[in-house]
């Protein structure tokens, strides 16, 4: 059973909704999905013409219309075969008869300002649509009633004997759980499943429950027939007719215009209906020109779709060519791909971190990455920012694989040392014996296995907290990310040490990869548990071939804070999204 | 017959070569970009403020006089001249909402860089968020100063405080204060952090860029921040979109759209 029917518009309109529990709308449930499609774009899961999400407790399953642009909505308990397609029926039936019910012209109307004006000098987005929109919750009540028994009837019977049952849902359950194995919901039927030899009771406790529900859906079912009964019928014949014609009317439209004047209209006039031909090449060549600017082939792909999916169907505007119109809109993608989704004040979160008795404790930054991308000299460069701000640093050795790793730490807290105090004497140990000043300190211990990884990032910052430091910034051993015995240790390493902030440094320089990097050490911190920002580094090196940020960002949905302009410890800044997606569109 | 074709030939070349030139004329003006990116000269109303505030729901009101459901937006909603009907029935405006989500909030600045004619901005608030808690807000109130002071008499900003029917909700001058006191904050904080990447960076290390005209204005952090030392007002009023009581943010922009 499906939770609601949304049809809303993308400026936040809500224009239709059905609960076939006749509860209130839950606007909640629509705003996770949202705000899903805006931060994430590139995960959701395609299947045929609908979107199908997996959140937090619910699944759902949209299609976004073009002409005029509403997003059909329907959610519900959990993804699984049969709740998705009749997610997906809902969704046919919801958009055919909006469609078949002129809903759609008439909206498009109002939208273009033809409409009856207010007094407000304003046209409502559904005005004069009353009736037709009475209908049209008419006609859906009636069709949706009938989705359900044909899904009923559809289902092996319940009824049956319990062993030809039984294999039934089992073989189902199978289907389930390859459909989709991180499904939480069917966790439980999963393991049901593995044990079914010879457990019979787990399986009849299963059977119970399919039974419990398919009796409780039919007496549902028929409640809402029993409102229909007399004009049911007659009412469904009617809105199949209307559908079947709609879809004649489609069909029969096809490609009318050409010529010399689509030509001119493409080109030089403007006001064209953008069609998938017309954008191929355009987009052809913006993929071309991305991908020359270090934007990885998979990225690349995502960005053109995104803008193909935004333009085909909609009209240029007067005097703009398709090329014009499609820049503009793969500059919005890129600019709501690399825009965060959350802010981030680092000072803020440092000042305000404090301990479960109120007692302010040190602030917690580990960064990661592959081999040679720059993690000490970001971590200093961020150290020194650090110190400017009048906070106390403790850099924490725990690359205790690579030799020189620590020394090279101690390089770095040297300088910063005497950055910070010109008295600072090189080499010289400050009052608790360590490298280093009142300012900053180096924590080390040596080298050795990835247990002392954890062991030294446990007690650094329990000193870190016994001698009142603001910041611990921990050094990590580069790592291949496409290597699983390198990248476990970083779970519990995550899971002992508890970081604030993981930062991933990735380098401008690297390409392709990047996609695969960012994706491999995001998901090496486990399910809960991601990344929190990257810093880019290198920068200064590539020009305007700044691709790589979009690749990670793409790949993870993770923003980038930082990037890494130069040699030197001021050579660190914000990102400025208008510099990046300037530097990549020019 | 030969000289009719030749005057229908001049015809054509006439029509051509003068579209030819209104083309390149209305290119060159870089007005053709469709979208938000149309400098806007009408005299505007601006709509902001975080994510679940009630914006969509306050320009829903507006627009049409009813209360209708509402989800977080995607786009931003625009009423072309649009009139109070308090108002001398003369003056029309055009009054654009945009949604709050942080990743599209770029539309909004766009919007407030390329306008010309600002007469006011409505800040909604959700009145009953704890003051503690109102640092996004009120970073958000602190980049949209930045872009409207840049005008000589700066723009004046209504802190609308909505959900006023809640039991919960804080009074106006109360979240105006936290809001002024976390803007001081983040002032202070903006500039210790990192300065954020230009062009000249990336090629030729640090150098000084002085030479293109500031797009948004830096506030000063040596003294205390207040509301009333900015060029435009901002005042703080409370309402309450769910029950229609919307009466004062309505003066508010009457009194601003007559001068």
């Amino acid at each position: 059973m499906i939770d609601q029917f949304v049809v809303f518009t993308l400026k936040g309109q809500v224009l239709y909704h059905f609960n076939p529990q006749g509860r209130k709308l839950a606007e909640n449930h629509i705003n996770k999905v949202i705000s899903h499609l805006i931060t994430s774009p590139s995960k959701k899961e395609e299947s045929g013409k609908y979107l199908l999400f997996k959140l937090d407790n619910f699944a759902a399953a949209c299609f976004i219309g073009k002409q005029p642009p509403l997003v059909y909505l329907v959610t519900y308990a959990a993804q699984d075969l049969e709740l998705n397609q009749e997610a997906e029926q809902v969704l046919d039936l919801g958009f055919g008869l909006w469609d078949s019910l002129k809903l759609n012209n008439s909206v498009l109307q109002n939208l273009s300002g033809k409409g009856v004006k207010n007094r407000h000098n304003y046209t409502w987005i559904l005005e004069g649509c009353d009736s037709n929109l009475n209908k049209f919750d008419e006609y859906f009540r009636a069709k949706f009633s009938v989705i359900k028994p044909g899904k009923a009837k559809g289902k092996p019977s319940v009824e049956g004997n319990a062993s030809k049952g039984s294999s039934l849902t089992g073989s189902k359950n199978n289907k389930k759980t390859v459909q989709n194995a991180k499904t939480r919901k069917w966790g439980r039927d999963g393991i049901i499943e593995e044990t079914n030899v010879g457990d019979s009771s787990a399986l009849d406790f299963s059977e119970l429950n399919e039974e419990a529900r398919a009796s409780s859906l039919a007496e549902v079912d028929k409640e809402a027939f029993g409102t229909f009964t007399e004009k049911g019928e007659f009412l469904i014949n009617e809105i199949d007719e209307l559908l079947n014609k709609n879809k004649a009317e489609a069909s029969k439209k096809g490609q009318s215009t050409g010529g010399a004047f689509g030509f001119l209209q493409k080109h030089l006039l403007g006001n064209k209906k953008i069609t998938k031909e017309d954008l191929s090449k355009v987009l052809e060549k913006f993929r071309q020109k991305l991908i020359s600017k270090n934007v990885a082939p998979e990225a690349a792909d995502h960005l053109t779709s995104r803008v193909s999916q935004d333009l085909v169907g909609s009209t240029t505007a007067n005097w703009t060519s398709v090329e014009l119109t499609a820049r503009d809109s793969l500059q919005k993608s890129l600019t709501e791909i690399l825009t965060p989704g959350v802010s981030v004040d680092l000072l803020r979160e440092i000042q305000q971190k404090t301990g479960k008795n109120g007692k302010k404790t040190p602030y917690i930054f580990s960064v990661v990455g592959v081999n040679g991308v720059g993690k000490s000299t970001n971590l200093s460069k961020l150290a020194f920012w650090l110190l400017q701000n009048n906070l106390r640093v403790l850099v924490v050795a725990c690359d205790t694989f690579r030799s020189g790793a620590v020394e090279q730490l101690r390089v770095h807290v040297e300088n910063l040392a005497q950055l910070t105090d010109e008295a600072h004497i090189r080499g010289s140990k400050n009052r608790r014996g360590k490298s280093g000043n009142d300012h900053i300190e180096l924590f080390e211990a040596g080298y050795g296995g990835s247990d002392l990884v954890t062991k030294i990032a446990k007690q650094a910052i329990k000193y870190a907290s016994d001698q009142n430091f603001d910041v611990v910034l921990m050094d990590t051993a580069g790592r291949r990310h496409n290597d699983p015995t390198l990248m476990s240790p970083l779970k519990p390493f995550a899971d002992q040490a508890k970081p604030d902030k993981i930062i991933m440094v990735g380098e401008a320089l690297v390409g392709t990869d990047s996609v695969q990097q960012a994706k491999n050490f995001n998901a090496a911190f486990g399910k809960e548990r991601n990344l929190d920002f990257f810093i880019i580094s290198k920068c200064d090196t590539v020009g305007e071939m700044l691709g790589t940020m979009v690749n990670m960002v793409y790949a993870t949905g993770i923003p980038i804070l930082f990037v890494g302009v130069g040699q030197t410890y001021t050579d660190l800044r914000t990102l400025s999204v208008e510099w990046a997606v300037d530097t990549l569109m020019s | 017959m030969l000289e009719l074709s030749n005057s229908v030939l001049v015809a054509l070349l006439v029509a051509l070569i003068s579209s030819a030139v209104l083309l390149i004329v209305q290119k060159n003006s870089a007005n053709v970009i469709p979208g938000y990116k149309v400098s806007n000269r009408d005299p505007t109303f601006i709509i902001a403020g975080p994510t679940y505030s009630g914006k969509t729901g306050l320009f829903n009101l507006l627009t049409t006089d009813g209360h209708k459901p509402t989800v977080m937006s995607q786009e931003p909603n625009v009423a072309e001249d649009y009139m109070l009907p308090s108002t001398a029935k003369s003056f029309r405006f055009k009054l654009m909402e945009f949604p709050g989500h942080f990743k599209l909030r770029y539309r909004l600045y766009d919007t407030l860089k390329d306008s010309t004619s600002l007469k006011g901005l409505i800040f909604v608030v959700d009145s009953t968020v704890d003051p503690q808690k109102l640092t996004e807000t009120a970073e958000f109130l602190y980049e949209i100063l930045g872009l409207t002071e840049r005008f000589p008499d700066g723009v004046d900003i209504l802190i609308a405080c909505n959900k006023s029917e809640s039991f919960s909700s804080r009074p106006p001058l109360k979240i105006r204060d936290a809001l002024e006191k976390e803007i001081g904050k983040i002032i202070e904080r903006r500039v210790k952090s990192l300065a954020s990447v230009k062009k000249a960076d990336t090629t030729s290390g640090v150098e000084d860029e002085d030479g293109a005209p500031p797009q948004s204005v830096e506030f000063q952090s040596n003294h205390e921040f207040r509301f009333d030392a900015l060029d435009g007002n901002v005042d703080a009023m409370d309402g309450s979109v769910l029950k229609g009581q919307i009466e004062k943010w309505e003066c508010w922009i009457d009194e601003r759209a007559v001068n």
